[in-house]
């Protein structure tokens, strides 16, 4: 069971589209893909109509779920405006192959913008949006979710891409889905809507992390409210604590699957911090101990204009704080494989991580 | 045993050859007491040079758990091998601020390295006798200087050349010497980047060239490695120098053109020519004093035999002639030693020579110079100048053998103004009247062998090539009728000037 301890939020409306993608980006903990379109998507969907937010808890056990998102390259979602009725149309076609009820819109992940991608669906589709998502932060694969963990399929899955053309993948194996997935989606130009993990209210109170979205947004307001911009505090307003704060020394880029490294140097101190990471941070370590890693959030700041840096964005020579935020979902130690830093080719020491 | 080398002792050693110092470079001088291949775990790696391969640096995040864990450890060094990754420059900073050296070898068999270096670490004595033995193995085959060096150093992985005690190049690369090493004695001895063995002659066991072998730095074990090894090629170097002097010595040619080389070439005479002359044994850099001999003789001489009898009769008096050249009209010959003569020394030689050249047959009408002792290659050329100037003055003289020191040219120069001038000549006439007359010559030559040999009968007897009582009763004749005090200085310098001023 996974709750996080925000107050419910009952619908989404104008005033708190600036808090959800704050939160989503701090909890993209680097990647997740830009928020700033479908921030934009958002704000003209919920000032029409908000969208109703419910827990899996608080619908019928029987009500129907289908998680929708995008998929993609960062790049290619960054500028491309996803068609929130091709959104719409990936859901149904999720709700057709599992007996054409769709009655809440669930969120794949609450890091990025696949966070926003939810509730843009849920206001398309007219219906609820889950306060919930499968992972708790981002992830750049769809198998690292609490659904995959509990045994879950990701099929039936939905691709639709921007020409209205659809492809429904009936049944798939993990592997085999994440694989048709990123083919599709590179076959429709790089980006496309993405409908998957059907599922029951009742399946979901189980196994998904419930009351992520309204955490997001308490964060994204949090994070907002913060007066002074002095990291540290920053940090600690989050409920999160400060790693490390320096000048980037080295940006070593990834090899293929094997993570890239950032060295952030502390010229007073002489201390020297490493930051791993693919699409997300991964790990922050601090002269030799890992001070935070995956499935933790690890958030890259910009000291000078308080802004959350993404993993594309460091610049040799640029300020960095790196201040982690704790795990939306206290992932268990079976996980590991999963989302833990082995998941990513990182061979940490990990009794150091857990301080 | 010798203490435990130090990091970067190590890192100079041939087994290390190749390796970087990537990282923490301030931990260079920690003691190295054993050597550890990482297999996972850093237990009982105190002190230790703990060697992991590619899979600690690839990925390169993995380096830094493991440079921070063998710090933990008390590890004195962390050594990558086989690896072509580049360490993260976290990881860099990382050993930099914990003080471990992280030191990269990009190629090379991780095994063999261990092994190699535990046996450099614990048992330094074996790697001396494996040296030791191969380096006997080697150099056994090999014939020229050239080949020796290099045999020394292949086996010795070590710059060696051969060199004369001003740090002259014989063979090999030039060599920066050491000011606090004394060249002018042969004991192998080893300043801070260098080490020096002396090559002795191989037929009077003195200082002939230094084996020398520059050095970065190195642990105590290395040096005696490098010392030994110094030791060993010594031999094979000298009986190489004498193979090669029995060569030249068969071609006096060789000596001759070896000379006039020095001569014209002073201060800056090539390598050659100074190969050439260690090989002959001559010592360049010392002190030399030239003696240049000429013979006036009639009859066909053989050269050899008056330079051997020399050379003989002047061992004789302590005096050891280094070589003899043939030099213009003459022999060249010169004196080392490695201090400056004394004044004494000079005054002990004209009269050896002097009385060497007496000795000798006089139909072989021997005349010699003697230069004033000079430094160096120059200083040779110079005194063998001015040997053979005074050896042209003594050639003037109409007694024979007749020996004139450089250092007495200026008084004789002096002396040839006087001479010169008219009122000495009319005090010759009138001084010397009583002996001008023909009958009388016998007399005058007297008294002027007798004046020119500083007073002594025995001198003027052999120059004259009488009977010394002969000489005793002609000066007494002398003395009656000029009716002078010979024994008053003045008188016999007045006679003197007298004598040369007319020419007798």
């Amino acid at each position: 069971m996974s709750h996080v301890d925000a107050d419910p939020l009952g619908l989404i409306a104008e005033e708190h589209v600036d808090a959800l993608a704050a939160g989503a980006t701090l909890l993209g903990s680097g990647g997740g893909g830009n928020v700033d379109l479908a921030e934009q998507l958002v704000r003209h969907g919920v000032r029409r109509r908000p969208v109703v937010v419910r827990r899996a808890a608080d619908l019928p056990p029987d009500a129907h779920v289908v998680h929708v998102g995008v998929a993609g390259a960062p790049d290619v979602l960054a500028e491309r405006l996803i068609d929130p009725r091709d959104m719409a149309i990936a859901a149904r076609a999720v709700a057709d192959q599992t007996g054409g009820r769709l009655d809440a819109v669930g969120i794949i992940e609450i890091g990025g913008l696949n966070a926003l991608a939810g509730v843009v669906a849920a206001g398309e589709l007219g219906l609820p949006v889950v306060d919930g998502d499968l992972m708790g932060r981002a992830f750049p694969s769809i198998n690292k979710t609490t659904m995959a963990l509990a045994g879950g399929s990701a099929a039936p899955l939905s691709v639709v891409g921007p020409a209205g053309d659809t492809v429904v993948v009936t049944t798939s194996s993990a592997a085999a889905a994440e694989r048709l997935l990123s083919s599709t989606a590179g076959a429709f130009g790089g980006a496309a809507a993405l409908a998957l993990y059907p599922t029951t209210a009742a399946e979901l109170t189980r196994t998904g992390i419930a009351g992520s979205l309204s955490a997001c947004v308490a964060l994204g307001a949090a994070f907002h409210a913060s007066p002074a911009r002095q990291v540290a505090d920053l940090a600690e307003h989050l409920g999160g604590s400060m790693l490390f704060e320096g000048r980037v020394d080295e940006i070593r880029p990834r090899d293929g699957v094997l993570p890239g490294s950032i060295t952030v140097s502390d010229r007073t101190t002489g201390s020297a911090a490493r930051v791993d990471l693919l699409e997300e941070f991964l790990a922050v370590t601090v002269d030799g101990i890992t001070r935070a890693c995956t499935p933790d959030v690890v958030v890259g700041i910009d000291p000078t204009s308080g802004g959350v840096l993404g993993t594309t964005q460091i610049r040799p020579g640029q300020l960095l704080s790196l201040i982690s935020l704790p795990a939306l979902h206290p992932w268990p130690a079976s996980a590991d494989d999963v989302v833990g830093p082995r998941a990513f080719g990182l061979d940490l020491e990990l009794e150091e991580v857990r301080r | 045993m010798n203490s435990a080398p130090k990091v970067a002792d190590l890192l100079h050693d041939p087994v290390l050859e190749g390796t970087r110092i990537v990282a923490g470079a301030a931990g260079l001088e920690r003691r190295v007491t054993d050597v550890h291949w990482y297999d996972g775990a850093f237990t009982g790696v105190a002190d230790n040079l703990v060697v992991c391969d590619e899979a600690q640096a690839n990925p390169p995040y993995r380096l830094e758990a493991t440079v921070r864990r063998a710090q933990e450890a008390g590890a004195a060094a962390l050594l990558v091998v086989a690896a072509t990754a580049r360490p993260l420059l976290s990881t860099v900073r990382l050993a930099d601020r914990l003080e471990i050296p992280v030191l990269w070898l990009e190629s090379g068999a991780p095994g063999q390295i261990v092994l190699e270096l535990a046996t450099l670490v614990r048992a330094p004595e074996q790697v001396r006798a494996r040296t030791v033995e191969r380096l006997l193995r080697q150099l056994s085959s090999k014939r020229t200087g050239q080949d020796i060096l290099t045999t020394a150093q292949t086996v010795l992985s070590a710059k060696v050349s051969l060199m004369t005690s001003d740090g002259t190049c014989i063979l090999g690369d030039p060599v920066v010497l050491d000011p606090r090493l004394h060249l002018d004695q042969a004991v192998p001895q080893h300043g801070e980047h260098l080490l020096v063995h002396p090559v002795l002659d191989p037929q009077v066991n003195r200082l002939a060239a230094w084996l020398a072998c520059p050095f970065e730095r190195a642990a105590d074990a290395r040096l005696d490695v490098l010392a030994v090894g110094l030791a060993m090629t010594e031999p094979f170097i000298r009986s190489w120098l004498s193979g090669q002097r029995a060569q030249a010595d068969r071609d006096s040619v060789f000596r001759a053109q070896l000379v006039s080389e020095i001569v014209a070439g002073r201060d800056s005479v090539s390598r050659d020519v100074v190969e050439g002359a260690v090989s002959l044994g001559w010592r360049l850099p010392g002190w030399h004093v030239g003696i240049h001999v000429l013979s006036d003789a009639t009859g066909p001489v053989d050269r050899e035999r008056i330079v051997d009898q020399l050379t003989a009769a002047l061992a004789g008096h302590g005096i050891e002639l280094v070589a003899s050249a043939s030099r213009g009209n003459g022999w060249a010959m010169w004196i080392t030693t490695d201090d400056e003569p004394a004044p004494e020394d000079a005054r002990k030689l004209v009269r050896a020579v002097r009385l060497v050249t007496a000795a000798l047959p006089r139909e072989w009408g021997l005349t010699a110079g003697i230069g004033r002792p000079h430094r160096g290659p120059n200083g040779l050329a110079e005194s063998l100048g001015e040997a053979r100037d005074a050896a042209d003055l003594a050639r003037s003289h109409d007694f024979r053998p007749a020996v004139e020191h450089s250092d007495e040219l200026g008084v004789a120069r002096l002396l040839a103004t006087w001479q010169r001038s008219d009122v000495t000549r009319a005090f010759a006439e009138t001084a010397l009247a009583p002996l001008r007359d023909p009958a009388h010559s016998h007399l005058l030559n007297t008294l002027h062998a007798y004046l020119e040999s500083g007073g002594s009968a025995v001198l003027t007897a052999q120059a004259l090539g009488v009977h010394r009582n002969t000489v005793t009763t002609r000066v007494q004749q002398i003395r009656d009728r000029l009716g002078v005090d010979l024994d008053d200085p003045s008188q016999r310098l007045a006679l003197q000037v007298a004598c040369r001023a007319l020419g007798v």
